[in-house]
């Protein structure tokens, strides 16, 4: 076994942050004598890596396995990619510095549209053929997951298999499926065979792609090779998580990461079900840790690690039944002591507020809406149950509490928008200012800030907008120019994203097997990096498609009626094509649905499908937490 | 941080192996969590966003290690430096590891000021045959480049034992002369035992003295 730290270390007196590359930090574990090794692998830099939680979870579990031992490897910075291939030194792993093509198996976690060419870039540094059909016995199985595997396609021939769903229980049960089948000598194709039989596993060779015609006429894209592979693979759901403890192993970096605080989950899943979220869709249904076992868990984190704040994770904190609770007993528990308590994802009303104060104590940052729609009439299509006046006593809230400055995040390029429902963020902006000012001192009226952030909808796979095309990049430029001439005083700013970038996540979260190529030819063509702007080079990307001869504007534009079959509809998430139809139907009438974990249920297909149900720590209600009233009284 | 009601613990630790490598900002953050893992009693400030009451001691550079760095650490209530002692190092990664713990008098110097002249000893990739010192260094700072004088900075002559250079170092009010940047010069300037380039391989602040 190799350990290429005395190749590494010279190189790091030139590094930039060789913080990134050096392993020891605190709470760290090395099962240097394990058997069986997996490396655990995020497609971008220590910064954005180390604090992803999907890798904290993961090798926390593979390590928990007798016989085996995982380790962590993230991509060099840029610059340091090119040194280590000028050195001719592999991609390493941080814990054993041991070069990549050495593990048994090799698991990536797909975190957004815009990862692909890294993953390319890493396997390329690792020396690993960057097709699984190129894969040889002796090469390690190299495995995805995440939240991008729910669309594999544009990603399937650089996988041996794929992770479908919550790896809590499933990547374990693959590994051991490996370890074992290894152990008996057997191929890797028997074994990535093997893995097929294991729920939620995907494995795209053993499947023929079909052409559209085929497709649309077979009711699906892929041809299984085989007898008794699945047709359609169903995600695994970790039926644990509300039982499982929020605390667990935390390495503490040296290096500043994104993030860079304890984070305990204190639920998984939303049920809001704003029609253009993946999130919303990919995690049903909603599980709650109880108030006790996160008030533990953040006690026990915060002495084993250290750190000096804490955030309470989760697609929606505030909808969380027990959150009043849970923010004034962990307020008492960390009293004295420094400790800064941070709860993501505002929910957009007078109660979001008063759980934000709860947190916030004499210092006042920005706060963060997301009102996603200007108008009610775009806001009821894409089921983001918020109205106006929700919005307004959320800022009449925050400004009498003494916030100054409020961000509001908007969404261009919904379905059926129109030019009205793009000045209605003018106005909702500029009428949330108005409301700010007026609930502020008149001598402190000079500081109030408020700023739009507008992003362009990139239709996502398995919601109910997955039909719909994306706008060119200049509709989009002339819609935001729009926007900015809508809005008239001096103290609402509007910050956009690039719609470049924007229309490269369209292609990858809807493209079919064939974008894969593309991919590969863009990194060829010197893509990397693609989420970071100064990176992001759309003439590879543009050339890439046209040598493969693929369209791009197509895969991210069209848009199809609801019966036409998608790429990825081999890949479930519980939650049933007639739903999405169906919300896709009510959207285009204007109708909402609501949440199930408030109302009733909405036969989304999701508990049903995968034998599982929404687990509450105590019921909902609309007006916020059950524990308000109690908190309130303290 | 002067507080008579505060009890001043001065810590003594080591900056070395990888970790030397760590920057001032990233070293201060990991023994600000090691203070906060060891349950001592750190005393927070006042004011809108409550932190540690804990001082750094002078920076040492990217990729220089140290043997006796120092921080002070204000507690609400005495614990015996021994025992504080062991709960730092109960908690720390073993290449930021606390040496010593005491009491220093509340009016004492900060830490970051009370110890100027700083000994380095580092380690090249050969042995010197003729050592040059030059006499100025240029060197940018915040985008100016200034010249400094190497002489007024050197506390004595610098020695030279076969691969193994050590000098000491004063720090001015003005400013300082970077013990990384006066060896990068030392080497580019004099001459190896094999005529190749020499090059640093591992530098070490080994003491701290006053004045």
């Amino acid at each position: 076994m190799t350990n290429l730290w005395s190749r590494v270390a010279p190189l790091l007196a030139d590094a930039e942050r060789p913080a990134r590359y050096l392993n020891h930090e605190f709470g760290c574990v090395y099962k240097e004598d394990a058997p069986f090794r997996f490396c655990m692998v995020y497609p971008d830099t220590y910064e954005l890596g180390q604090a992803n939680q999907a890798v904290r979870i993961l090798v926390n579990r593979v390590n928990a396995e007798r016989g085996m031992g995982a380790e962590r490897a993230f991509l060099p910075a840029p610059a340091f990619c090119d040194t280590l291939r000028d050195e001719g030194v592999a991609l390493f792993s941080l814990e054993g510095c041991r070069p990549l093509a050495e593990f048994d198996v090799i698991g990536v976690t797909l975190p957004h549209e815009l990862a692909a060419t890294n993953i390319l870039e890493a396997l390329d540094l690792a020396g690993i053929p960057l097709r699984a059909d190129a894969r040889r016995d002796g090469d390690p199985i190299v495995v995805a997951g995440g939240p991008c595997a729910f669309n594999p396609e544009p990603y399937a021939p650089f996988f041996d298999a794929f992770n479908i769903g919550e790896g809590e229980e499933m990547l374990v049960e693959g590994l051991r499926l490996v370890r074992d089948r290894q152990d008996a000598g057997a191929s890797r194709r028997e074994i990535v065979r093997a893995l097929a039989d294991v729920g939620g596993w995907y494995v795209p060779s053993l499947y023929r792609w079909r052409g559209e015609d085929e497709a649309q006429e077979a009711g699906s894209w892929i041809e299984p090779l085989c007898a008794g592979v699945p047709a359609v693979v169903e995600k695994r759901v970790f039926e644990g998580f509300a039982q499982s403890p929020g605390w667990e192993p935390n390495i503490v970096p040296f290096a500043e990461v994104v993030h860079d605080r304890l984070n305990v989950e204190i639920l998984r899943g939303c049920a809001r079900g704003c029609r253009f979220c993946q999130a919303g869709m990919m995690y049903r249904p909603v599980r709650e840790r109880s108030a006790d076992n996160v008030v533990e868990s953040v006690v026990t984190g915060l002495a084993e690690t250290g750190y000096d704040e804490v955030s309470l994770t989760s697609l929606s904190s505030t909808d969380h039944s027990q959150i009043a609770e849970i923010l004034t007993r962990i307020n008492a528990a960390c009293k004295g002591r420094g400790v800064r308590v941070s709860v993501p994802s505002q929910r957009l009303d007078s109660f979001g507020v008063e759980m934000a104060e709860l947190v916030a104590g004499q210092k006042k940052g920005g706060l963060t809406f997301a009102p996603e729609a200007g108008t009610q009439r775009l806001r009821d299509v894409i089921n983001k149950n918020v109205t106006e006046e929700d919005l307004f006593a959320a800022v009449d809230a925050a400004f009498a509490a003494g916030w100054r400055r409020c961000k509001l995040y908007f969404m261009i390029g919904l379905p059926t928008e129109t030019d009205e429902d793009v000045k209605g963020i003018a106005s909702l902006a500029q009428r949330a200012y108005d409301r700010a000012k007026a609930a502020v001192p008149p001598d402190q009226r000079g500081s109030v800030r408020l700023s739009v952030s507008v992003a362009v909808f990139v239709p996502k796979a398995q919601t109910p907008f997955q039909w719909d095309g994306q706008i060119t990049p200049e509709e989009t430029l002339r819609r935001i120019q729009l926007l900015r001439n809508s809005v008239k005083y001096k103290a609402v700013d509007v910050n956009w994203h690039d719609p470049k970038t924007s229309f490269v996540e369209a292609v990858m979260s809807r493209g079919g097997r064939e974008v894969a190529a593309v991919v590969e030819e863009a990194w060829r063509r010197g893509a990397r990096f693609d989420a970071w702007t100064e990176c992001f080079d759309e003439d590879a990307w543009r050339g890439a498609a046209e040598a493969c001869g693929v369209d791009p504007e197509a895969v991210a534009q069209t848009t199809y009626p609801t019966d036409y079959v998608m790429p990825w509809s081999h890949v479930s998430t519980g939650v049933s094509v007639r739903f999405l139809a169906l919300e896709r139907k009510r959207a285009a009438e204007g109708r909402t649905t609501e949440d199930c974990t408030f109302g009733r249920c909405s036969a989304c297909g999701a508990c049903p499908a995968l034998d599982a149900g929404n687990e509450l720590a105590q019921p909902r209600t609309s007006g916020g937490s059950n524990a308000r009233k109690e908190a309130a009284d303290e | 941080m002067s507080d008579p009601r505060l009890f001043r613990l001065r810590v003594t630790f080591a900056k070395q192996g990888r970790l030397a490598l760590l920057s001032h900002l990233e070293v201060a953050r990991a023994l600000e969590r090691a203070v906060r893992r060891s349950g001592l009693p750190f005393a927070v400030s006042q004011g809108f966003s409550p932190h540690m009451r804990i001082a750094f001691g002078a920076a040492l550079p990217v990729g220089v290690g140290g043997t006796s760095e120092i921080f002070d650490l204000l507690l609400t209530d005495y614990v015996a430096p021994a025992r504080a002692l062991c709960a730092l190092q109960a908690k720390s990664a073993s290449d930021l590891m606390p040496s010593a713990c005491r009491y220093v008098e509340p009016q004492a110097p900060a830490a970051s000021v009370a110890f100027p002249v700083g000994t380095y000893v580092a380690q090249l990739t050969d042995e010197v045959r003729e050592l040059t010192v030059p006499k100025e260094v240029r060197v940018v700072r915040k985008k100016k480049e200034k010249t400094l004088v190497v002489g007024e900075f050197l506390r004595q002559e610098v020695e030279v034992a076969g691969n193994e250079v050590r000098f000491a170092l004063e720090s001015k009010p003005s400013g300082s002369l970077r013990p990384d940047v006066l060896m990068r010069e030392i080497c580019a300037a004099s001459v190896s035992a094999s005529g190749e380039a020499l090059r640093v391989l591992a530098m070490t602040r080994t003491a701290q003295d006053p004045a």
